[in-house]
């Protein structure tokens, strides 16, 4: 499918595939001590007393962090609503939140210390589910958690005092109940969606260090500016003295994202005076983040030819033990599961909740596939009752690019019919093709408003050598943001990608980025690139005019100089006679703002993202097993920029989606979670990938960045689990409403429906 | 997590493991491949003081045949086993149980043997080694015996090994002309929810079926009474009396509710999978009867 030639190596690949990419753990800090976490045992409980002295004596043991050493700092942080201490203080809220740390002279001493500190709790009623903590009488797990406006996402989350609730939202337009009143049918379900964990190859691994100029931080953060914000307020430090520098990074999802680990390891070098690396191992990840997990509840109601007249969503999701950047999601998933469809009256509704679990963090389209999950298998359910063909039920109703998916929204910027008729063809060929395996097919649509902070900047230095820096703190974590800011920079330049380098962000030379997530790198630096190109050519028409007395409009960037008129003159040239040596470069600042463009950045979404997905599955009705023998994934990129690059995008979310859909779930019995381990814990591996996966990524050039491309990289994920179970319902008959879908679940669903 | 600190011993012969184990008692453990070992040591939910590798014993290596068996040695990895050239040709259904355990980097580590005494009950071998009638040969300083796998494991991560004892090797009896086994295994995460071995032999036209359940109780367990009612029965006759012989035979297993599934559901799948193995086994040694 790749066309080998059309692209030039890849940036990052020789170094990685030669092991010589660093990556955080790879850095090695003069003087860096090793640190350890304690995590908590128990789900819930008042920490009554720490004794860290046989730790503290052994040899090589430099230092122990508890709560206690933290009370002069401002010592609780948060995303959205401040209620994460940097180390538990007074209580745990989670099996595996961090209650001590040690710092010694190798990791194997700080690991053996771990043993010899002794915590007693108190232990404390605690709940896991989400409908439990919102049960009367259930333990409340934060008071009343501080809102900060505008800190990381614009606005602010809306707790409710005195109740789990973190978050509640709540969206109408038309008038639902009426419309439901005069619906020909309604439909309703309740669909479920585990907690899963993210598995980025490489786990969390931060490096601190304090030293004269202030604090320097080697981060795996997917957003630089962000954990830079943290630990100012944190350890009240003026911006400009914290440095965070982001080598490549194995890996994030959303696991990354936001704030993690990093004011936790920061802490441990404020108390010890020394850098401090702390890397965790995989089963520490997983006590890390995870997806939350969503109970929704789902109503539309319909005529009889499948016209949508009115759809209702209540969303319950379990936040876990902080709210991280839960808030968000929860909105999020409100949005998401609308879905590319007319629905004249429509009410949202979600609420998040805090649990004694691993704190809810972002993961690949925030609140996306909760929310999809339960809208499209709907819409199969809907189709089947009316006895109308799942596709052409949606094509009744579908979006026409320009419509509205929401008054206050965007209107959807591309032709939703087209990506799902191509779905649809391209499986049948795959079907065709391998005819004895009689597979059943499944479709399902996913539309997300990506969380996109049109807050960006780039900075551009154009050496006297031709050769072009390109600095930003956009974070390499695996999706091949450099390569894509190389060519970007290549391409607005009229330079080579040779030409070109791609600088490791550090937010002490990088200048402001919101972070590298939500689908919005390509988009945001490449609007920023375009800006500081802009600048670059305009510089150098201004240092022709001057030294060669050019008009700068006849001034073009030609490869390695410019034209003037139809002289050629090479940066060199131009340079050395501008500043009379032989030395120099010009120096570019690219912004985006809401004001940017005209204003047309400000309103949300800036773009849709979009997947229309179709697969080719076969059960074993005996045991409950379900193959994907086919996949097809379709979604309008607007341009391809690296097109490599963004179809492993595409079938990366698409395999990651499988995860959730087949196997995974992080399961919690007594308040401990019992399958935190890659052992007990399945991600899809080679053996699942169906044997045909195709991608096809529509270049309408309708979206927002430069060439007409948009934002990609996490739509693909959204329609795998509904497609699935759409194409168990068609071909066998079973409505399967909780996810995973596994062996056992699809055969008591089964038998089931033998029964009746 | 690390390992705690240990002392590593790499001795070239028997003599010296046994020496080694005299001396530490239960303070020391022997490993091959580790892959079991080293994850519980990582987890620290072993501990041991000294760590014998036994992948230098020169004793212990290689797969040899003897007239009627094949003797997989134990530092014989599931690799190894897959691939070597007399298992394929004389066991096949073994060889092809060895390729489909875990993963490949497991299967290039791990042994056979490690896997036997580690008697973690979701595994594969230990059902069909009981089904093809194999033992294991245990050695101590002084003396040497020969348990039948069938009774090997006596439960969950426990055995008849005495804890002076080393597994020697693993012998296996060749699969004759008139004989067939075939092994199903399932589940949905890293390891088996249930699996099941079947062997068929036909004489002079009569049909003897060994059927051993794995992985669904805490040691293989052997399905005598679903063997009862099968003998004798017509290869067109099984699909009458097999879903019932099966069905009765897996209702009354105890089985328990895990990870891998619950105990209902592994009991069905017991059944099919018996089912589907019975039927396969059949097929096969009529055909090669033929
Ligand atoms: C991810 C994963 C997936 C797996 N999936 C499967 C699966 O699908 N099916 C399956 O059947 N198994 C599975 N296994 C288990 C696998 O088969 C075993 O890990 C492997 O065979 C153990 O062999 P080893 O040489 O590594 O044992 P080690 O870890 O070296 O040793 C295991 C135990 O055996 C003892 N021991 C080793 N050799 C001897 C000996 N000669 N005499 C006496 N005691 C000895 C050790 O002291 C230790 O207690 C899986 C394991 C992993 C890690």
């Amino acid at each position: 499918m790749t066309d080998l030639h059309a692209h030039t190596p890849i940036s990052d690949h020789l170094e990685k595939v030669t092991g010589r990419a660093e990556f955080i753990s790879d850095v090695v800090v003069p003087g860096m001590l090793h640190g350890k976490i304690l995590r908590s045992t128990v789900p819930h409980g008042i920490i009554k007393k720490i004794d860290t002295s046989a730790a503290l004596a052994m040899p090589g043991v430099v230092a122990v962090l508890t709560g206690a050493d933290v009370a002069q700092l401002n010592n609780h942080w948060g995303p959205s609503l401040k209620d994460r201490p940097l180390i538990a203080i007074d209580r745990v809220r989670y099996v595996g939140e961090p209650v001590a740390m040690v710092a010694a002279e190798d990791e194997r001493t700080a690991e053996e210390a771990l043993e010899l500190i002794d915590v007693e709790y108190e232990l404390l009623p605690y709940v896991t589910g989400a409908e439990e903590a919102l049960a009367e009488g259930a333990p409340v797990i934060h008071a009343k958690p501080e809102a900060l406006k505008d800190f990381y996402f614009k606005g602010e989350a809306k707790p409710v005092p005195g109740t789990n609730i973190f978050q509640k939202y709540a969206y109408e337009h038309g008038d639902v109940e009426k419309a439901f009143a005069g619906a020909d049918r309604c439909f309703e379900g309740r669909f479920e969606f585990p907690m899963v964990f993210h598995y980025a190859m490489e786990p969390h691994c931060v490096i601190a260090s304090f030293h004269n100029e202030g604090l320097t931080l080697w981060s795996c953060g997917q957003s630089p500016t962000a954990v830079q914000k943290v630990l100012s307020r944190v350890f009240e430090m003026p911006l400009a003295r914290i440095r965070i520098i982001s080598p490549y990074v194995g890996g994030g999802f959303g696991g990354k994202a936001s704030v993690k680990i990093d004011p936790l390891v920061a802490a441990l070098a404020w108390k010890v005076r020394r850098p401090v690396r702390v890397c965790l191992s995989i089963s520490e990840t997983m006590l890390t983040a995870r997806r939350l997990s969503a109970t929704v509840d789902v109503k539309t109601g319909v005529r009889n030819d499948g016209t949508i007249v009115a759809k209702s969503v209540r969303i319950l999701m379990n936040g876990g033990a902080y709210a991280d950047t839960g808030p968000a999601i929860a909105v999020k998933a409100a949005n998401r599961a609308i879905g590319p469809y007319r629905i004249p009256n429509l009410k949202l509704e979600s609420v998040a909740v805090y649990t004694n679990t691993v704190p809810g963090a972002a993961f690949r389209s925030i609140g996306g596939p909760q929310a999809v999950w339960a809208s499209e298998s709907q819409m199969d359910e809907i189709a089947s009752a009316l006895d109308i063909d799942p596709v052409e039920l949606r094509s009744r109703n579908i979006l026409r690019c320009g419509e509205h998916v929401r008054p206050d929204l965007r209107p959807i910027d591309v032709e939703m019919a087209e990506a799902m008729d191509i779905a649809l063809k391209e499986m049948t060929k795959l079907q065709s093709l391998d005819a004895d395996a009689k597979t059943f097919g499944g479709t399902a649509l996913g539309i997300s408003d990506p969380g996109i902070m049109p807050v960006a900047s780039v900075l551009m230095r154009l050496k006297i050598d031709g050769s072009v820096a390109v600095v930003s703190n956009s974070v390499e974590i695996g999706q091949g943001v450099r390569e894509v800011l190389r060519k970007l920079a290549s391409e607005q330049l009229n330079q080579p990608m040779h030409a070109i380098e791609v600088l490791t962000p550090d937010t002490a030379i990088a200048p402001f980025d919101w972070g590298t997530a939500a689908s919005r790198s390509s988009l945001m630096m490449g609007l920023a690139i375009e800006d500081a190109a802009k600048d670059i050519r305009k510089q150098i028409a201004d240092i022709a005019a001057i030294v060669f007395s050019a008009e700068p409009s006849a001034v073009r960037l030609c490869e390695g100089g410019v034209m003037i008129g139809n002289e050629k003159k090479t940066f060199n040239e131009l340079l050395h006679s501008y500043y009379g040596i032989d030395s120099g470069e010009i120096v570019a600042l690219g912004r985006v703002s809401p004001h940017s463009n005209g204003g047309r950045l400000a309103q949300a979404p800036l773009f849709w993202e979009t997947a229309a997905g179709r697969c080719g599955i076969i059960a074993d009705v005996e045991t409950g097993e379900v193959k994907v023998k086919h996949y097809v994934s379709v979604a309008d990129v607007g341009r391809a920029l690296n097109r490599a690059g963004a179809e492993g995008q595409d079938e990366g979310a698409s395999i990651m989606g499988l995860g959730h859909t087949l196997s995974e779930e992080l399961i919690y019995e007594d308040g401990q979670p019992i399958n935190a381990t890659m052992i007990d814990y399945h991600v899809p591996t080679i053996d699942e990938v169906p044997e045909n996966f195709v991608t096809v990524l529509i270049e309408s050039g309708t979206g927002p960045g430069p060439g007409g491309m948009r934002g990609m990289g996490e739509g693909a994920i959204l329609p795998v689990a509904p497609a699935i179970a759409n194409a168990l319902a068609t071909g066998y008959g079973i409505r399967i409403r909780e996810l995973p879908i596994t062996p056992e679940r699809v055969w008591r669903a089964l038998r089931d429906k033998r029964k009746v | 997590m690390f390992i705690t600190p240990f002392t590593h011993h790499r001795p070239a012969g028997l003599h010296s493991v046994f020496d080694i184990l005299a001396k530490y008692g239960d303070d020391a453990a022997v490993y091959a491949g580790g892959t079991e070992l080293l994850l519980a040591l990582k987890a620290r939910v072993l501990r041991y003081e000294h760590l014998i590798d036994l992948k230098r014993v020169k004793e212990l290596g290689g797969v040899r045949v003897e007239n009627d068996f094949i003797g997989i040695g134990a530092l014989a990895t599931h690799y190894r086993i897959a691939n070597d050239p007399v298992v394929l040709a004389s066991i096949p259904e073994y060889a092809s149980l060895s390729d489909g355990i875990a993963n490949i980097r497991v299967r290039v580590a791990g042994t056979l043997a490690g896997n036997l005494s580690f008697a973690e009950p979701h595994s594969d071998p230990p059902a069909l080694l009981a089904a093809m009638g194999a033992t294991v040969q245990l050695v101590s300083a002084d003396s040497e015996r020969s348990v039948p796998v069938s009774e090997f494991i006596a439960g969950e991560f426990t055995t008849m090994r005495e804890d002076n004892e080393l597994i020697s090797e693993v012998r296996v009896p060749v699969t004759q002309p008139n004989e067939a086994f075939r092994f199903r295994s399932f589940g949905h995460l890293e390891r088996p929810a249930v699996n099941v071995a079947v062997g068929c032999k036909n004489d002079d036209g009569k049909t003897a079926f060994r059927i051993w359940l794995g992985a669904i109780g805490d040691h293989p367990i052997h399905a005598e009474k679903v063997e009862t009612a099968l003998r004798g029965v017509p290869r067109a006759s099984l699909r009458d009396v097999l879903p019932a012989a099966t069905e009765e035979f897996t209702s009354g297993l105890s089985a328990t509710s895990d990870l891998h599934g619950s105990a209902d559901y592994k009991r069905h799948l017991a059944s099919v999978l018996m089912q589907r193995a019975v039927n396969e086994a059949a097929e096969s040694a009529s055909s090669k009867e033929s």
